[in-house]
Formats: structure tokens, C-alpha cells, sequence
């Protein structure tokens, strides 16, 4: 009898369970008969990975597989690094708790910029040397994947290799290839990525050359290697259908942050809102049929235990089959009390008689995004919502009962004006109008409006993509203003601090020359960036400023059009004419109709299905 | 409504869960059993589960009890299968008896009996017989109230050095435990560590062997 260091470790830090795995529905193998040992990493702590869905769908895709076996590895919180770090312990994966350092492929999900530098620390503590050129054979094969991979230059240094799109089959492919370069006894590592290379959708940066101009744009962006495409194009399930769902999921011992069923009914939107990458890179929306989701769903429930399910897509309202799969499900949820819950719902007279059968008695809060003050500005970000949809929803929502409303906007918009600013509180105040007008017997008591902003960071494969960010003082200007534009005492406001948004927006469009800013950061202890506790931005400017970066360069700057941006050899399908026509059409404040109404023409009918198709 | 009192264990795997999580993944296993859960009345409907006495994080056990109910009449070998075939790795139903009246009533616990293993920064040896021929242990104590200093020898009811291999001791014990006076090993470690010259500590382990109602194994 002895303990282990893994016991005297778990006994000192807070929720152990994000590190002891052994959870319901979790994959156990012998690693020993196994050809692929794969490290799935999100790069944050186990609250937060456990929620994501595509780590859900890979993880048991490729376990299904019986010559691999995929573990889950999380960001240990820092009272558990510490731990790590002063008894030489390294990033160890959850179902077996063994060491990565040398298992065969080690996949990153990039979700957000800010978790980059938990990339970095990732890698360290696993003792995986952090840049690609300082791998041997023996080390694992570190790729990434994700929405935030489609601008993977900021990590093209120590990234050997990324995944554009949907991961369910490239995962499979990149793996199948692994295991010949294994049985041909490995050998040199280009080897292995030259042959990758070939697969569409895979991204291996260095076998790219990239040349800059004297004012530090990019000048010229070559493939150096035969295998090499000019340019890549992301991969999708274009029968989404038909596509894989795992019929049973892991189960955490502890509360994680969506601690239910998610139940996908269909990927991308419709919509093209102008800000959001989301709704651009994931097209063509693609539906799963009602009868599958049901099916589906029994089964997810079943096998789980869980007593709440959630629809997840981008927008709840567009599912066409939406009546018939809700009430199949109410049916199911209330025989079985089981909670249903219905994110991202447009409010009108068919979502609130849903609320209503679903919530019976609790009356929660509920969050509309107008996004923007005025309809000009809602015009120019193409958020097709009037002012009067807004009140005409409230109205239903006061009487209906509920008086907990949130009103979620965004600052620092392109062309955004300080009367644009000031009107998010007037259209807060016509919101409080509403329910006064309402006689008081026929509406809920002890109104609450919360007035929220964050500040906005323009992404790639946007219309916004060449737009520069406010700078902070702007953005602070704007919050004093927009704060002292509230009077009512039934109106809060919060904001979002603009020191990590200036950060994202510097990583979100950041080029090659990042790699180096963020493997200084790791060793100046920059980490779980996303988090308010550990994020220093004094340290960050200080590493941009050793480094000799200018990070203005990336995030204050307006870009022409001509000029090369760093994601210009990744292709998701909408074309870069189309942005650019969008980019014009926001200018003058001209919206664009959803796919649904009539087709745009933004080239994401190259993939031969979906909305498109319809 | 049929009341059942089920005896499970808690092993290595699942040791840390705490309380709350320990009752969530149990009501997740109850509904994927199928076994039909009496639910509380009112707003929020939760599955009515009482846990005799909760284990702390980190400590495994042979010796849990709970009541819960069940609307249906069922064999308790049906239950422990099918409860069986739900459960995470670690936790295992042991024991299940229909729970009539008050003779299963949880109040009657008043002690546990533990297997702690103790591995000591030096080998050293002690005598367990002279540390409890103290009148008085005096240590500080946490309870729910804060901390005070108390006198803990009178609820060690017996204690034994099971095996001792160099620094590697394993010591049985019996203490007070329930609603009454609820003493832990932990407490009782501080007190060898105060009462015993060169007694220090490296690290521990608490398992639970079972709770008692006087001399009498509960279940």
C-alpha cells in the first residue's frame, strides 16, 4: 500500500473530478491494442470542454474506430498546474491518466482567441516541444481544428497541421494515414504531412513561405512543397442527416456549464448578420429531419440520465420543422419530466405559447440582441429586426408574465455614431414604456431591463473583415456615454471590459508573426486569457512590445481590399467578392435578404447542398 | 409507494464526488434504470433521496445507506440489477431492503467504523493503547458552526493498529458519527499528530467500513 502523486496531488486542489475521468458513457480501452493513441484537447477548463458538442462527436467517432483510442485532455486550473508543475507531473489524459507527451496525434479545438495561449501552456506542461520545427519523430503530431482555425496563423509556428470545416470525416482520414506512416516505421515527419496535404481540408503551414512589405502587409503567400494547395477549402457533412451523432454522451460527475441533452437540429444560418463569422463560415444551413431528432433524442436521454434537453443550432426559429419536433418532444420531456429548454428563439405568438408550455410555472429571464441602437446601424450589420418587432415582443412578454428582460447590444460597430450609442438606452427606455403602458392587473410586477454591451471585434470571412476596431478610449467614450443616456433606476447596464476584446481582435486577424508573441506570453505565465482573474493586459502589451510588435497593426487598422490578409489561402465556400459586396452594401446601409428569401449568391452552393438545395 | 433502504459502496474511481454530485449522478442512474422515482411535490420537483450520513470527498466506503422511493412494488434483487447496470464505475448497490415503518430509521446511527491509511513522514513507533489512555484529546474541531477546541476522547469508541510496514500504517477505528456528535478521522489524525511524539503525517486515506447503531451493523 502507497499513494500515488496523483493522490496527494488531487487532495489539494478545488473539484478534483475535472481530473479523475471514469465519468458514464466514457471510453475505456487497452491502450496497448490500440495503433493511434489521440489526445482530443480543448484548451480551457472542464466546465467548459465538457459543454462543447464537437468534442462530444469526435471523441466517439473515433472511438468507434478500434485501432485508435481518443482520450480527453483539459486545461488543468492553476491551482492544479501548480500542483503539476512542483512534483514534475505532466499533462496527463483523463480516461487513463497517462502522460501525453508521447501519444501519437495530439488535436486541438480552437474555440476562441483568448484561449491560445492555454494552447501554448497545453503543450509545455505536457512537455511536447512547442514549435513545430523542434519536433522528432517521436513526439506526437499536433493539429488543431475549429472555428478559430479558419485564421490559423497565429499558431501556423507550433501547429503542425489544421483541419479546416467539419471534423467527422477529415479526423478519420488524417488518421487512417497516420497509422501506414506508423506500419512503414515512421521516419522522417514531412513525410506523414506531405501526405496529408493532399486531403482537402488539411492545412500544413509550413510547407507555405510567406514574404511581407515594407509597411508589414503580407506580399506573398507560396506553397513550398508539391502537395501543397494555393488554396484550402473547409470540409462539411453535406448531408447533415445522415451525418453521425453519438446516441450516447458523457456524463460529468460534477455541474459543467451546459449540464444537459444538446440536440443539434442543423448547422449554419440563414440569416447573415454582418458581424458574425458563425453565420458565414458554417453554411450552407443544413436541417435534420424531425423524425431522426426524435429518435435521436430518446436515446441521448436514455442513455444519460439527463432530465433537460437543449436545441442547439445558430438560430432556433429558422428550424422549419420546428412545431412538429417541439411537440413531440414536449410530449416525450413531460412524460418523462424532463426539462426542455429553447435557446435562441425569435418571441412571436408560436414561441411564446411554446414558452409557455415549456415553463409552466418559472418565469426566467428573457434576452433579445438587437444589437444596435438605430435601425440604420441595425441596417448596416444587416440584423433584419425592426424597432417595432422588438416592442411588439415585450408586449407579448409583459403580458405573458415575464418582467425580466435583457437587451444585449454591441459597441464599436463600423460607422457607429454616438447617437447610435445613445439610442440603445432609448430604445431600453421605450422597453420600460411598453410595460407601463400595460395595465397593471394584466402584467407581471418588479420590472427589470438589463442593458448589456460588449465590444465589438471584427473577424475574418466577415464583411467586416477589413474594418478597424475602436480603439479603448473610444469604446470606454462610449460606455460613459451610453451609461449616463440611461436615467431610469428600472434599467442596469453592464459592459464588457475592452482590454480582451482588443486582445481578441488582435489574434483573430493576427498573422504568422504572432507565434512568437504568444510562446513569450506562455513563458511569462499568460493564461486562461478568457477569464477576468488571470487576464493581464499590462503583461501582454509589455511581451508586444519585447517582441517588437506592433499589435495596432492588426486590430486599429483599416485594410483595402486589395490587400492579402492572412486567411486568403483558407476558402469556407462564401466568396470574398461576396463579402466585399456586402462590405459596400453596409456602407450604405442596405440589407441583404436570408437565404431562405432569396439566394445572395455568396458560393456556398459549391457544396452542393443544403438551404441552397431547398 | 414502496420505501427502500439501499446499501452501496463508494470506491476509488468515484471518490471525490461530492455530496450534491454524488446525489445528481444517482437520480441520473435511478432514471436511466428505469426504475420508477418518487418525485417531491411543488415548483420544482425533485427525486426524494435521503443519504444517511454524506461521506467527504476523497473518502471511499463499503457501509452507505439511503432511502428512496419507488412507486411499485419490486424485488430487491431486481433493484440492485438494474440500479447495477446503471451506475458509474466505483459506485455498487450492495444491499436493498424494503424500509417499513421506522425500524430502517436513519436517526439510530450513532457510530462508523473507518480503515484509515497513514503513510508518516518517519518511521517511527507508537503505542495506540497509550494514546488512548489520555482523558483528554483536545484539539481544535471543525464543524458546520466554525472551529473550537474540543475534547474528542470520549467518542473513539476503539482503535486499532491493523499493520504497520515502515512509514505505512493502516489503523481501524471506531467513532462517534451521526446527528448526535460526529467525529472524522481527519480529527482524530490531528489528535496522534498533538498526543504522540514524532507522529507527523505525509498524507491519508479514509475508507468506511460501515455505521452502527450502538454495537449493531445498521444493515
Amino acid at each position: 500500500m502507497s499513494f500515488t502523486e496523483k493522490d496527494k496531488i488531487l487532495a489539494r486542489v478545488q473539484k478534483p473530478t475535472r481530473y479523475t475521468g471514469g465519468e458514464l458513457n466514457s471510453v475505456k480501452k487497452n491502450p496497448a491494442q490500440v495503433q493511434v493513441r489521440f489526445a482530443f484537447c480543448f484548451p480551457d477548463v472542464y466546465e467548459i470542454a465538457m459543454s462543447h458538442l464537437g468534442i462530444k462527436i469526435l471523441y466517439h467517432i473515433l472511438n468507434k474506430r478500434e485501432d485508435t483510442y481518443c482520450e480527453r485532455v483539459f486545461a488543468p486550473w492553476t491551482d492544479m498546474e501548480m500542483q503539476m508543475r512542483e512534483r514534475n507531473m505532466k499533462l496527463f489524459a483523463l480516461e487513463t491518466g497517462d502522460e501525453i507527451t508521447h501519444f501519437d496525434i495530439v488535436a486541438f479545438t480552437l474555440q476562441y482567441e483568448l484561449s491560445y495561449s492555454n494552447v501554448v501552456n497545453m503543450l509545455d506542461l505536457a512537455d511536447i516541444p512547442i514549435r513545430t520545427s523542434e519536433r522528432t519523430e517521436n513526439h506526437p503530431f499536433v493539429c488543431a481544428g475549429g472555428p478559430c482555425a479558419y485564421n490559423p496563423e497565429p499558431l501556423a509556428e507550433i501547429v503542425d497541421f489544421f483541419m479546416m470545416g467539419e471534423g467527422e470525416e477529415i479526423i478519420n482520414e488524417i488518421t487512417d494515414v497516420y497509422i501506414q506512416w506508423k506500419q512503414n516505421g515512421k521516419g522522417e515527419r514531412k513525410k506523414y504531412l506531405k501526405e496529408i496535404a493532399k486531403i482537402e481540408g488539411v492545412y500544413v503551414p509550413s510547407f507555405y513561405d510567406v514574404e511581407y512589405n515594407e509597411d508589414n502587409t503580407i506580399k506573398s503567400f507560396t506553397p513550398n512543397n508539391p502537395n501543397a494547395k494555393p488554396i484550402i477549402t473547409k470540409r462539411i457533412m453535406r448531408d447533415f442527416d445522415e451525418a453521425y451523432a453519438p446516441e450516447s454522451i458523457i456524463v460529468p460527475f460534477g455541474e459543467i456549464i451546459h449540464d444537459r441533452v444538446m440536440l443539434e437540429i442543423f448547422r449554419g444560418c440563414i440569416r447573415g448578420c454582418r458581424f458574425c463569422q458563425a453565420g458565414y463560415v458554417y453554411r450552407p444551413v443544413r436541417e435534420r429531419k424531425v423524425q431522426t431528432l426524435v429518435s435521436l433524442s430518446e436515446k441521448l436521454l436514455s442513455s444519460s440520465g439527463y432530465d433537460e434537453i437543449s436545441l442547439s443550432s445558430l438560430s432556433t426559429s429558422d428550424y422549419r420543422g420546428l412545431k412538429e419536433l417541439t411537440d413531440a418532444l414536449l410530449e416525450l420531456t413531460q412524460k418523462e419530466k424532463i426539462g426542455l429548454s429553447l435557446p435562441s428563439l425569435r418571441i412571436d405568438n408560436f414561441s411564446l405559447e411554446l414558452m409557455n408550455k415549456v415553463q409552466k410555472v418559472r418565469k426566467s429571464g428573457i434576452t433579445f440582441a438587437p444589437e444596435a441602437g438605430t435601425q440604420r446601424l441595425r441596417d448596416v450589420i444587416n440584423k433584419n429586426i425592426t424597432e417595432e418587432n422588438i416592442l411588439d415582443s415585450v408586449k407579448m412578454l409583459f403580458r405573458g408574465g415575464w418582467a425580466n428582460v435583457k437587451l444585449y447590444f454591441m459597441i464599436g460597430l463600423p460607422t457607429e455614431t454616438m447617437e447610435d450609442v445613445e439610442a440603445i438606452a432609448h430604445l431600453a427606455q421605450k422597453v420600460l414604456g411598453v410595460y407601463f403602458d400595460i395595465p397593471k392587473d394584466e402584467r407581471a410586477k418588479n420590472i427589470n431591463i438589463t442593458v448589456s454591451t460588449s465590444s465589438f471585434v471584427p473577424k475574418p470571412f466577415t464583411p467586416f473583415q477589413w474594418e478597424a476596431q475602436n480603439t479603448r478610449d473610444m469604446l470606454v467614450e462610449k460606455q460613459k456615454r451610453l451609461k449616463g443616456a440611461i436615467t431610469s433606476r428600472k434599467i442596469r447596464y453592464n459592459w464588457h471590459d475592452s482590454k480582451t476584446s482588443y486582445l481578441e481582435g488582435v489574434f483573430a486577424r493576427g498573422d504568422r508573426r504572432l507565434g512568437e508573441v504568444l510562446i513569450a506570453a506562455q513563458k511569462k505565465g499568460c493564461k486562461f486569457d478568457g477569464w477576468d482573474e488571470h487576464f493581464d493586459f499590462e503583461k501582454w502589451m509589455s511581451i508586444f512590445k519585447e517582441c517588437g510588435i506592433n499589435p495596432d497593426f492588426y486590430n486599429m487598422r483599416k485594410r483595402e481590399y486589395s490587400e492579402i490578409l492572412p486567411w486568403d489561402h483558407i476558402n469556407v465556400g462564401v466568396s470574398k467578392e461576396f463579402f466585399i459586396r456586402e462590405s459596400e452594401k453596409a456602407k450604405k446601409a442596405v440589407t441583404t435578404a436570408n437565404c431562405r428569401e432569396k439566394c445572395a449568391g455568396c458560393g456556398a452552393s459549391v457544396f452542393n447542398g443544403g438551404v441552397c438545395y431547398e | 409507494m414502496s420505501n427502500y433502504v439501499l446499501k452501496y459502496a463508494k470506491g476509488d474511481a468515484v471518490k471525490y464526488i461530492s455530496h450534491l454530485d454524488f446525489m445528481r449522478t444517482f437520480s441520473r442512474a435511478v432514471r436511466r434504470s428505469k426504475l420508477p422515482m418518487v418525485y417531491s411535490q411543488g415548483f420544482n420537483p425533485h427525486p426524494i433521496m435521503t443519504v444517511a450520513l454524506p461521506l467527504s470527498v476523497g473518502v471511499t466506503s463499503e457501509g452507505e445507506y439511503m432511502k428512496i422511493g419507488f412507486d411499485g412494488d419490486f424485488s430487491p434483487d431486481e433493484i440492485i440489477q438494474r440500479l447495477n447496470a446503471s451506475l458509474p464505475d466505483g459506485l455498487c448497490i450492495l444491499d436493498v431492503k424494503k424500509a417499513e415503518g421506522k425500524e430502517m430509521d436513519f436517526s439510530k446511527i450513532d457510530r462508523a467504523k473507518y480503515l484509515v491509511d497513514i503513510e508518516l513522514k518517519l518511521d517511527i513507533s507508537f503505542d495506540i493503547d497509550e494514546f488512548l489512555k489520555n482523558d483528554e484529546l483536545v484539539v481544535l474541531k471543525k464543524s458546520k458552526s466554525g472551529e473550537k477546541e474540543d475534547n474528542i476522547r470520549p467518542y473513539i469508541y476503539s482503535m486499532n493498529v491493523d499493520k504497520k510496514e515502515g512509514k505505512m500504517v493502516t489503523i481501524s477505528m471506531c467513532l462517534a458519527a451521526g446527528s448526535i456528535y460526529n467525529l472524522k478521522p481527519d480529527t482524530v489524525i490531528l489528535a496522534m499528530e498533538k498526543y504522540i511524539d514524532g507522529f507527523a503525517v505525509e498524507f491519508f486515506s479514509v475508507h468506511r467500513l460501515c455505521l452502527l447503531a450502538g454495537q449493531i451493523q445498521y444493515m
